[in-house]
């Protein structure tokens, strides 16, 4: 269940969209926001406040790499795994962020800090090989650099 | 008009038919997954790619998206569209399991067809398959997605051109699953086309799997009998068992889809408990036997008591043929009354509407789609006529308005494909001079009165019959005044009566005595009549009906009647003198066990025979143009032959 002011806001944004459908991804992120992920509830939820069946806010959800269907740590790092990035040899990087973090891709560390996910460009193929954490975008990354950040990331948290 | 050429073939045609669409047009088949005719281009497979030698585009290019133009000079056979053509399915075939022995749909499968086509025979992919779990849909269709290719044509029939919301394709990239948001039973009543539309095995019907290859089917045009629509199909058969039935392309009638009803509500014609075998006051007798009695038994009654106290009452269930012949049975009779409804409502309505109708006013399938308005008179649509309803969701999606009129009285689980106004009366519908408006009703129990009301309004009419064959009922029931049976049975005009594939309700049986009847199927009447003259269903006969627009159409008999061979009784095979063997006789015989069925209308031919009359052709006479409408074709609305009013 969300709370009525959520519930109100996010009506507020459906109403304001020309169609409903276009205030999908809104809705879905503020969900996402609310329950950490986008849970079944949310999307049942998502698609009460659209008028659209929970399948094709389904479609929408599992299309966008960006919205969680499982739960998550409390940031997510997203490290590219695109030609760019894999000309800068982001097999290595994504290896050292496996074993720094003893997960593997899609797994969550113990602490439930970090999720690490595989993405496919995020428009940083100058900075390559990049990663975001938590939706920072880091770019040009070393394996010190990554302990620098997850470092800094965490305390942040 | 476009003018290109495809391999060295000159060919001219309508502006925006694709390449692909040309080079059909003059027989050659471009390899294709994800372009089916009836939906819009997804250009997904990647399959349908040809060259380019000259023109306004050049090179490579995949031909159901390419619009036709002057001057284009296309290749199917050039090296560079075989190889790209031979890749594109090897990369198709990468996660594609390698399961066709035990796949339903092998044999009728467009990805094997294709693959040997495109020359794919050695894997060269080492790698792992990704895989799926797949999902429960319901009792009608098996799910099995690792055969996925992808093509976006089941959910391009489903929520685009049948309005579903409930199964789509989630995921992206190598994980594109199509499927249901949790399991469950598929919501569309038209969710039966995805085993058509499927070009590999991804849904199958669960109704009807594993049972034969397509090679091993007998089938034959036929034509729906479950609502006035009319829908043409293709029952498949094997060993005397409708093992399932397909939808079948006519654009004047269904286009290449039919609902759900259509396809899988079936089981009664193999049902093992169907009434095959002729009866004489309860024991099982000859079936000329059963016809001698039958027809000693009329010559007596009418004799005793007059011709005017027998109805031969037929139904809206009979063909064409049997309902012409019931007119000459009541005259070898002696001038029996004649029946084909028995409630007066449903024949006052049928018969109003069959007057109402003529080419100008009947609306055809494409009147529908392209209606500015269509107005939903009091009727149930997804229960008198599914497949119009996808023709009002056209209209819907292009921009018509639709009305729902006094529908308070539908059921709720109905939900229509699109979405409506709902209005107390016709006069609140804007009609705007009706021109390109269309109004959909069901003819039965409606006052002729209200019908001639929207005949007048100059909009198009569709009046769905009560009865796959109403409209052929109304027809005759005219012409010879036949009279409903409930009102013969009221004012006690009758006393007994001869029932030819006829359900009369148990309130009129009980005032009645039955003679006979004739029919394929069980209830009160057969149980009663102490003669039983088993008949054929419209799988097992050749047969015409005429649909809710007054058009005829010509249906194949399918299989031979009789017993479906799975689970059949070895009695059928042991012989009256030794004991009965498990195993079928090393010896031939010539009938079918349960085959006595006669068509109703040979049946008939027969009582008028032995009753003195002349022996009849059905078809002949004014209906004579009739006999010569190709059961493949579109059908002919009658008004066009002068047999309307």
């Amino acid at each position: 269940m969300i709370p009525e002011t959520l519930k109100t806001s996010l009506q507020a944004r459906v109403a304001s969209a020309i169609t409903a459908r276009e205030a999908a991804v809104d809705v879905m992120k503020e969900l996402q926001a609310h329950y950490g992920w986008l849970t079944d509830e949310a999307v049942e939820e998502a698609a009460a406040l659209l008028g659209l069946s929970p399948l094709q806010v389904e479609e929408l959800a599992t299309f966008y790499e960006m919205i969680y269907r499982r739960p998550v740590g409390k940031k997510v790092i997203h490290v590219c795994d695109s030609i760019s990035c894999w000309c800068a040899d982001c097999d290595k990087l994504i290896q050292y962020l496996k074993d720094k973090l003893g997960v593997g891709l899609g797994g969550t560390t113990a602490d439930g800090m970090f999720t690490l996910v595989p993405c496919c460009c995020m428009g940083m193929c100058g900075d390559s090989p990049a990663m975001s954490v938590g939706g920072t975008p880091y770019g040009r990354l070393t394996p010190e650099l990554v302990d620098e950040i997850l470092e800094m990331e965490r305390k942040k948290a | 008009m476009p003018k290109l050429i495809i391999d060295n073939i000159p060919v001219e045609v309508a502006p925006g038919t694709s390449v692909l669409e040309a080079a059909r047009s003059v027989g050659i088949t471009i390899p294709h997954f994800c372009y089916h005719p009836a939906l819009a281009i997804a250009a997904a497979c990647r399959l349908c790619a040809v060259k380019l030698l000259d023109g306004p585009v050049k090179g490579i290019q995949m031909s159901c998206a390419l619009p036709a133009q002057d001057g284009m000079v296309v290749s199917t056979t050039d090296p560079e569209a075989l190889k790209m053509r031979a890749l594109v399915i090897e990369w198709l075939m990468l996660n594609h399991p390698h399961d066709c022995p035990i796949c339903d749909e092998g044999g009728e499968c467009l990805l094997q067809d294709f693959t040997i086509a495109g020359g794919h025979s050695r894997r060269r992919y080492q790698g792992k398959k990704r895989t799926f779990q797949n999902q429960y849909l319901g009792e009608g269709i098996h799910h099995e997605m690792n055969r996925c290719i992808e093509c976006y044509r089941c959910v391009r029939f489903y929520q685009d051109y049948a309005g579903g919301t409930d199964f789509g394709v989630m995921g992206s990239a190598g994980r594109v699953y199509f499927g249901r948001f949790q399991e469950g039973p598929l919501e569309s009543p038209f969710s039966g086309n995805l085993v058509d539309i499927c070009p590999t095995g991804v849904f199958t019907d669960k109704t009807g799997r594993f049972r034969a290859r397509y090679w091993d089917y007998q089938f034959a045009p036929s034509i729906c009998q479950h609502c006035s629509v009319g829908c043409n199909t293709s029952p498949q058969n094997f060993q005397r068992e409708t093992i399932k039935i397909v939808g079948r392309r006519n654009d004047q009638v269904n286009g290449w889809f039919i609902c759900d009803r259509a396809r899988f509500d079936k089981s009664y014609l193999n049902d093992p408990q169907r009434p095959r075998e002729p009866r004489l006051d309860g024991a099982t007798c000859g079936y000329d036997v059963a016809v001698d009695a039958a027809a000693k038994s009329i010559a007596e009654f009418v004799r005793n008591n007059g011709a005017d106290n027998l109805a031969l009452v037929g139904s809206t269930r009979l063909s064409l043929e049997g309902m012409i012949l019931l007119v000459q049975l009541a005259e070898a009779a002696g001038g029996a009354r004649l029946c084909y409804y028995d409630d007066p409502a449903q024949q006052q309505g049928s018969v109003a509407a069959a007057k109402l109708l003529h080419e100008e006013s009947a609306a055809y399938v494409k009147d529908i789609e392209q209606a500015q308005w269509v107005s939903l008179h009091a009727v149930d649509l997804m229960e008198e006529g599914p497949m119009l309803a996808l023709a009002v969701r056209k209209a819907y999606l292009a921009g018509a308005q639709v009305f729902l009129v006094a529908g308070d009285a539908l059921p709720v689980q109905s939900t229509l494909p699109f979405k409506y106004t709902a209005v107390e009366t016709l006069d609140q519908v804007p009609f705007e001079g009706g021109g390109k408006g269309v109004i959909i009703c069901g003819a039965g129990s409606k006052d002729p009165d209200l019908l001639a009301e929207m005949a007048s309004s100059g909009a198009k009419l569709v009046m769905l019959q009560p009865g796959a064959n109403g409209f052929a009922a109304a027809l005759l029931a005219q012409e010879h005044a036949a009279v409903p049976l409930a009102e013969l049975v009221s004012s006690r005009q009758v006393r007994g009566v001869v029932c030819f594939e006829a359900d009369v309700p148990e309130v009129l049986l009980s005032e009645l005595e039955v003679l006979a009847s004739a029919d394929w199927r069980r209830g009160p009447v057969e149980a009663t009549s102490p003669i039983f003259l088993p008949t054929t269903t419209w799988v097992e006969s050749d047969g015409t009906t005429i649909n809710y627009e007054g058009r005829a159409q010509r249906f194949q008999r399918t299989r031979v009647a009789g017993l479906p061979l799975k689970g059949l009784d070895p009695k059928y095979y042991g012989s009256a003198t030794e004991a009965v063997a498990l195993h079928p006789p090393h010896v031939h015989r010539k009938e079918v066990p349960g085959g006595a069925e006669r068509d109703a209308w040979r049946v008939m031919a027969q009582l008028i025979e032995r009753l003195g009359g002349e022996a009849v052709e059905p078809l002949t006479g004014k209906w004579h143009a009739l006999k010569s409408l190709d059961p493949e074709g579109e059908g002919a609305r009658i008004f066009e032959m002068g047999l309307g009013e």
